[in-house]
């Protein structure tokens, strides 16, 4: 599904004397269907590879493979519909729109490229995310009446909308309370569990690690395999 | 979910910043609509006059110093289908009862039915029967005949214009005083015809006051100022001047379509009659032959030489009045002298030193042949100077006084002189010293009348007597049956009436071109509006990115989740499209209101700039479209430009951070080099401009100062650019001061800081060297070169004054004396009447009041400046030019700078075009112009060259009068008192000149008040910038509260930052400015107001100020901590 080879990044002029280098030829393959949790210490380097592997950022050196197809030749406009049409992201941040529904952030997606289904097959199907999620009785509501964990849920739907094949969550639960985490930690198992997504979770929580699976701890630039939690 | 669903939401979410940059739109769109508006006002307002003034008359024959039968009118008529006014116009001075008001230049109109008839719409599809407001002129009766001439009470009736009942404060009912011009059946400068009797006066009636919608306003010539009108009957009118059953001019309108004027002058030349002309063909049974004369006793070149081909054995004949015939010390005084071709008397081959003289001369001073005798006469030079001049003829032969030659009836009709019994009672317009009439002259006079008493040859006769009217006063054809139906059928097919002043001009085309063409005002006030609306859609732009900036995090999602870039900029502009389109529908309105307030500050506080006319508010559907699209279209382009730079940033950054980065990058790439390059430049360009500023001031040299203060203010510009650029990255020590933290903070966004330093100084500096331009042109009034030509008087006469006011005989000849008046110098302006081509005129002149002087008498005074000739040669350069052969029989003309550039539209060696009063055209090529001058609104050229072609034009109107500063008072009191009659208004030159130079100085108010709106509201954006930047650094404010910034310091950082970034702007303008206006400040008439200007940028300070305060003290209000704790 998702296959780095060598990827590197670094920041400043290459090779000068400020440069740093945060990822040091990092390769790692995740077949479909697998979960992935990615830790380490603050700084080491872990949303950046998590960005580089959702498109968001470009490695200094090395290959990105989703699906054997390498994101380095794409342009911007090819990486906004692979984004829309196979990568779902959670962030630590929700970043719902307030001026939206619960029911409309989770079809924000789907306006950046139709996928052939009516307005109404969309329209359930985000409603059944949102049953999926817990939150079916709040889909009129608007984020700002919602609690931090709940918003968390319906950015974890407004990443599932489109059917993605990878699902790439950064600090999902930074900001969330030890309960709220559990659950939030709880969805995104059963997603990879039940409906076969491929997950990678950035985390600096043992506990959400712990629930997930396969751990690799980025340190140093280079990622090593800690193995089933 | 939909596209548009996400769009109302977030306009709706965003209300308050989306309502911001709302009222913003709404400032621009209402300011540009409210300023095409006024131009729609104004070009309504000229549009509205034009059918006021003109009616419904299409074309017009306009008088020309000639008097032709009324009847004409209803000649023309028939074979053209349309209605033809016939009108009879002299200028007149009209005062109230007790003579305590008065109006002097009142255009008296004697008109008929059919005046009102190509009257206004209204006025004039009425059948006149029908039109009840115009009930009250009971004394004009149907079909063209006035059935009396008097009200029901049987005082004489007249009827007033509003503007000069309005100046009189007379009513209906009441009576006045009204003297007119009695033209006489010649101009005035011909010889021998009196200057005396020029004006008639009677006390009138007052049956009516006419209106807009009356005709009141009726005027040929293209001035948005009403005309001061008159109406009398044309029959008692024509009794009263002694030119019954004539008029003057020929009004005609609703002709076929496609009826031009030349057309028109087609049917003019089959309908005229030789009485148009003023001829007559008379047989004299005595002499039998056919005589033909002209009623203005010269007959003219053309038609002279037509009428000696028009018969067999023509006989031209020129009769003149000798001062004297004298031999040794005997004279014989005041004698007629024929010049004729007769072949009796005055044989073919008789010299023209030769004269023939009767027995009765002869005898008188014992002259034998072949004796010399010395014959006087008087010509008239310029100013009606009487020039004495002498031939000395031979005596050839003596013929009885009985011989048929010695003819009373040679003596043509001179006014005062045939139509008097006793020679005691001649009235010729040359001095008769009554004492030197001896008894035996009168009894010759008795007995034989104006016989002449002596004969030379017409070509001796018309080298001595021959003048611009003519060269005979009559030609004789032996008489027989059918002969006087030739003579007129070949008079009319070979004379072209237009060379009579018989041909008609477009005047309503001329009038539609001057009103379409006048002052845009739309344009001008856009000029003038320019900062409000740029400030404008400046603040639509940093409202609008600052919302934008707002939601970074949303836009970061939206490029996360799949939105392509482009998608999400055109999601953010159809956001802002729906706020612009909302903001224009609102500014269209508030645009209607601004209009209103303008339209009634060109009423009252601005009325200078309109000259005083009443501009009536109109607005056109396109008007309101083209401003609501260009409002719609600025606000879109300044949200397109903020957009392109947003949602370029990789998704994540804008989802987490801040563009710090990004800006970091920038700066380490410069360090202000282009700043301190462009500086560099700039300096030195100013340097080489104020170096080779060029000499003698005017306006290549305010062009300099004003070049080099916006290349100083590029300068400064860049100067604060590279200041802090360096103060971002190139100075290392550090800045341990609040002052220190604010200069890095103004650097840390350095782009918006430049911005804010540039708004400021390019306004101020655009307010301060406009407004320093303010002139008061009477400070420099006395100086030969300034605008006054040194003269300290400007005279402007109803009726045309005749003689010389420098000489002594001139002023005598006008009954004027007085010590006061000794050392009086006046050059004096022929006029012929046409457009006001001064600022004080909104419509664009098509033909200009032109003006005739003797170039000598200016040129010698070295009177004026001029800015602009076509020869630099010294020996024509100034009032030379006026002398100047030019090709093309063009014509060379002077006018001053706002004449020629602004109301004519022309530059040097322009041309504009005129007819003569023989219908024939010529050009007049500028081949001067004048700084700023009294003379404005006409255009000069040589008194001979206007008097070529105006011939009829008698007397000079305009008068420029110099006399020593302490007689001025005294010799404009003895002028005035002295010249009532002809109706003279003396204005100081100053006064006159600076109301020209009003209008100026109110376009400057203009631009000062509107400017400084739109600095005030470029102020406001500096708030919303110092808002922005405040909440941008929340995190960072709480984190200096955190580590122990009192507020109070927070605040003072906050202040020194921004009140430091409006004083660099303020600085830069201001020093600009400074060096643009220094030729407005040395100019002797430079007003420089410096109150209103310091209160100008003080205000724009203060607003800035405040904005800043407020902005500042919002931000740092409420829990700062709590900010931090968020990060």
């Amino acid at each position: 599904m998702v296959e780095l080879v060598e990827v590197t990044k670094a920041y400043g002029e290459p090779g000068g004397a400020g440069a740093v280098s945060v990822l040091k030829g990092i390769t790692l393959k995740i077949e479909p269907g697998r979960s992935v949790v990615i830790v380490g210490p603050s700084g080491c380097g872990k949303s950046t590879l998590l960005n580089i592997i959702g498109g968001l950022d470009h490695p200094t050196s090395g290959h990105v493979l989703l699906d054997g197809r390498d994101l380095a030749g794409l342009n911007d406009e090819e990486l906004a519909r692979i984004r829309n049409r196979q990568i779902g992201f959670v962030f630590q941040l929700h970043h719902l729109l307030p001026q939206c529904t619960v029911l409309e952030n989770v079809l924000i997606p789907t306006l950046a490229e139709r996928d052939g289904s009516s307005r109404n097959e969309v329209r359930e199907r985000a409603k059944a995310l949102l049953a999926r999620v817990g939150l079916e009785d709040r889909t009129s509501y608007r984020p700002g009446e919602l609690s931090g964990g709940q918003r968390q849920r319906v950015a974890v739907a407004r990443a599932l909308i489109n059917t993605p094949k990878l699902l790439l969550a950064d600090e999902p639960t930074g900001s969330l309370d030890e309960s709220t985490s559990q659950s939030i930690a709880e969805l995104l198992a059963e997603l990879n569990r039940d409906q076969g997504v491929t997950l990678v979770v950035v985390t600096h929580s043992r506990e959400l690690a712990a629930r997930i699976g396969h751990v690799m701890e980025l340190r140093g630039g280079t990622l090593r395999d800690r193995g089933q939690s | 979910m939909s596209l548009w669903r996400l769009v109302t939401r977030s306009i709706g979410f965003y209300w308050r910043t989306n309502l911001a940059v709302l009222l913003a739109v709404v400032v621009a769109t209402g300011v540009l609509t409210g300023a095409l508006a006024v131009g729609d006002s104004v070009r309504y307002t000229l549009q509205k006059t034009l059918e006021a003034r003109l009616g419904q008359v299409e074309l017009a024959v306009l008088p020309q110093g000639r008097y032709f039968r009324a009847a004409l009118a209803e000649d023309l008529e028939r074979p053209l289908g349309g209605t033809v006014a016939p009108v009879l116009q002299v200028s007149g001075i009209i005062t109230n009862d007790d003579g305590s008001q008065r109006v002097n230049r009142v255009q008296v109109l004697g008109v008929t039915d059919k005046f009102y008839a190509v009257g206004p719409g209204a006025v004039g599809r009425a059948s006149p029967h029908d039109v009840v407001a115009w009930a009250s002129r009971p004394w004009i009766g149907d079909h063209g005949q006035d059935a009396r001439a008097t009200g029901e009470d049987g005082a004489a009736g007249v009827v007033l214009s509003e503007p000069v009942a309005r100046r009189l404060g007379v009513a209906v009912g009441e009576e006045v005083v009204l003297r007119v011009e009695k033209p006489g059946l010649m101009p005035r400068d011909v010889p021998l015809v009196s200057d005396k009797d020029r004006t008639v006066a009677f006390r009138l009636k007052v049956q009516a006051i006419a209106d807009d919608s009356t005709f009141g306003r009726f005027d040929l010539q293209a001035n948005q100022a009403s005309a001061l009108n008159i109406f009398v009957p044309l029959s008692w009118l024509g009794e009263q001047i002694e030119q019954p059953g004539r008029a003057n001019m020929l009004l005609a309108a609703h002709l076929k379509s496609g009826v031009l004027a030349d057309q028109m002058s087609t049917a003019v030349k089959r309908a005229w009659q030789l009485a148009d002309a003023g001829l007559e063909l008379e047989r004299l049974s005595k002499q039998d032959v056919l005589e033909l004369r002209s009623r203005r006793v010269f007959v003219d070149e053309s038609i002279g030489a037509e009428a000696l081909k028009a018969g067999a054995k023509a006989q031209g004949i020129l009769t003149y009045f000798v001062n004297e015939v004298r031999l040794g010390d005997k004279t014989t005084p005041y004698s007629m002298v024929a010049a004729l071709a007769d072949g009796r008397v005055v044989p073919a081959d008789m010299h023209s030193d030769e004269i023939a003289i009767n027995q009765w001369l002869a005898d008188d001073l014992g002259v034998k042949v072949g004796d010399s005798v010395d014959v006087t006469y008087f010509v008239i030079g310029p100013r009606r100077q009487l020039l004495e001049q002498h031939s000395r003829l031979k005596v050839i032969r003596i013929v009885p006084t009985d011989d048929p030659a010695c003819d009373p009836t040679l003596m043509p009709r001179f006014p005062g002189l045939a139509d008097v019994n006793n020679c005691r009672d001649w009235k010729p317009g040359i001095p008769v010293d009554l004492n030197k009439i001896r008894p035996k002259d009168e009894q010759y006079w008795n007995e034989h009348r104006g016989t002449p008493k002596a004969f030379v040859t017409l070509e001796a006769g018309q080298r001595m007597w021959r003048n611009q009217y003519g060269s005979l006063t009559a030609v004789r054809y032996p008489w027989r049956q059918g002969l006087a139906e030739e003579i007129e059928r070949h008079l009319m097919s070979s004379i072209d009436p237009a060379s009579l002043g018989l041909f008609f001009q477009p005047v309503r085309d001329r009038g539609t071109q001057a009103s379409r063409q006048g002052t845009d005002f739309g344009e001008l006030f856009g000029g003038l509006s320019m900062f409000l609306i740029a400030s404008a859609v400046i603040l639509i732009g940093l409202l609008f990115v600052f919302g934008v900036e707002s939601r970074r995090g949303q836009i970061g999602m939206l490029m996360a989740v799949g939105w392509p870039a482009k998608r999400v900029r055109r999601l953010l502009l159809a956001e802002g499209g729906i706020v612009a389109l909302l903001g224009t529908i609102a500014g269209v309105g508030v645009g209607l209101l601004y209009t209103r307030l303008m339209v009634y500050g060109l009423a009252t506080l601005w009325s200078g700039a309109v000259g005083g006319a009443q501009i009536y508010f109109h607005v056109r559907d396109l008007t309101l479209l083209g401003g609501g699209l260009g409002g719609l279209g600025a606000a879109l382009v300044a949200i397109w430009l903020t957009l392109r730079t947003q949602a370029t940033q990789p998704a994540h950054q804008l989802m987490t951070g801040s563009s710090e980065d990004a800006f970091s990058r920038g700066i380490r790439r410069s360090r202000g080099r282009f700043g301190v390059v462009a500086a560099i430049v700039s300096f030195v360009g100013v340097a080489i401009l104020l170096r080779m500023m060029p000499t003698g001031g005017g306006e290549a040299t305010a062009g300099a100062f004003f070049g080099a203060g916006a290349l100083l203010l590029v300068g400064t510009l860049g100067l604060s650019h590279a200041v802090l650029r360096m103060a971002a990255v190139g100075w290392n020590r550090p800045m341990v001061s609040l002052q220190g933290l604010g200069l890095r903070n103004a650097a840390r966004r350095s782009g918006r800081s430049l911005a804010i330093i540039g708004l400021l100084a390019c306004g101020v500096f655009m307010v301060v060297a406009v407004g320093a331009n303010r002139h008061d042109p009477s400070k420099e009034a006395t100086g030969r070169d300034s605008g006054t030509g040194g003269f300290a008087l400007y005279g402007d006469s109803s009726i045309p004054i005749l003689h010389d006011l420098s000489t002594e005989s001139g002023r005598k000849a006008l009954g004027l004396a007085g010590q006061e008046l000794d050392d009086l110098q006046v050059v004096q302006f022929r006029v012929r009447d046409g457009d006001d081509a001064s600022c004080l005129n909104l419509n664009r002149a098509q033909q200009p009041r032109l003006m005739g002087v003797q170039a000598d008498a200016l040129k010698q005074r070295k009177s004026f400046q001029f800015t602009a000739t076509v020869d630099e040669d010294q020996e024509k350069k100034g009032w030379g030019l006026l002398r100047m052969d030019l090709d093309k029989g063009a014509v060379p003309a002077i006018g001053d700078y706002p004449t020629v550039s602004w109301a004519l539209g022309k530059n040097i060696g322009d041309e504009v075009e005129y007819t003569d009063e023989m219908g024939r055209p010529f050009c007049v090529r500028i081949v001067g112009i004048l700084a700023n001058s009294v003379l404005q609104g006409s255009l000069v050229i040589a008194e001979n060259e206007f008097v070529a072609r105006f011939p009829s034009v008698d007397g000079y109107r305009v008068l420029l009068v110099d006399a020593p500063a302490d007689k001025v008072d005294a010799v404009a009191q003895r002028l005035s008192s002295g010249l009532r009659d002809y109706g003279l208004v003396l204005t100081p030159t100053g006064e006159r000149v600076a109301a020209f130079g009003a209008v100026e100085n109110t376009y400057l108010s203009i631009f000062t008040v509107l400017g400084g709106l739109g600095l005030i509201l470029g102020s406001v954006g500096l708030g919303m910038v110092v808002l922005r930047n405040m909440l941008e650094r929340r995190g960072e404010l709480a984190m200096l509260r955190a580590v122990g910034f009192g507020k109070g310091q927070l605040k003072r950082m906050v202040f020194y930052e921004h009140w430091g970034l409006m004083l660099a702007g303020l600085a830069c303008g201001v020093i600009s400015a400074i060096v643009a206006v220094i030729p407005a400040v040395q100019s002797p008439g430079g007003q420089v107001p410096y109150l209103s200007l310091l209160v100008t940028v003080a205000a724009i300070g203060l607003s800035g100020a405040v904005w800043v305060w407020i902005a500042g003290t919002g931000a740092l209000r409420g829990a700062l901590l709590d900010a931090l704790r968020q990060e």
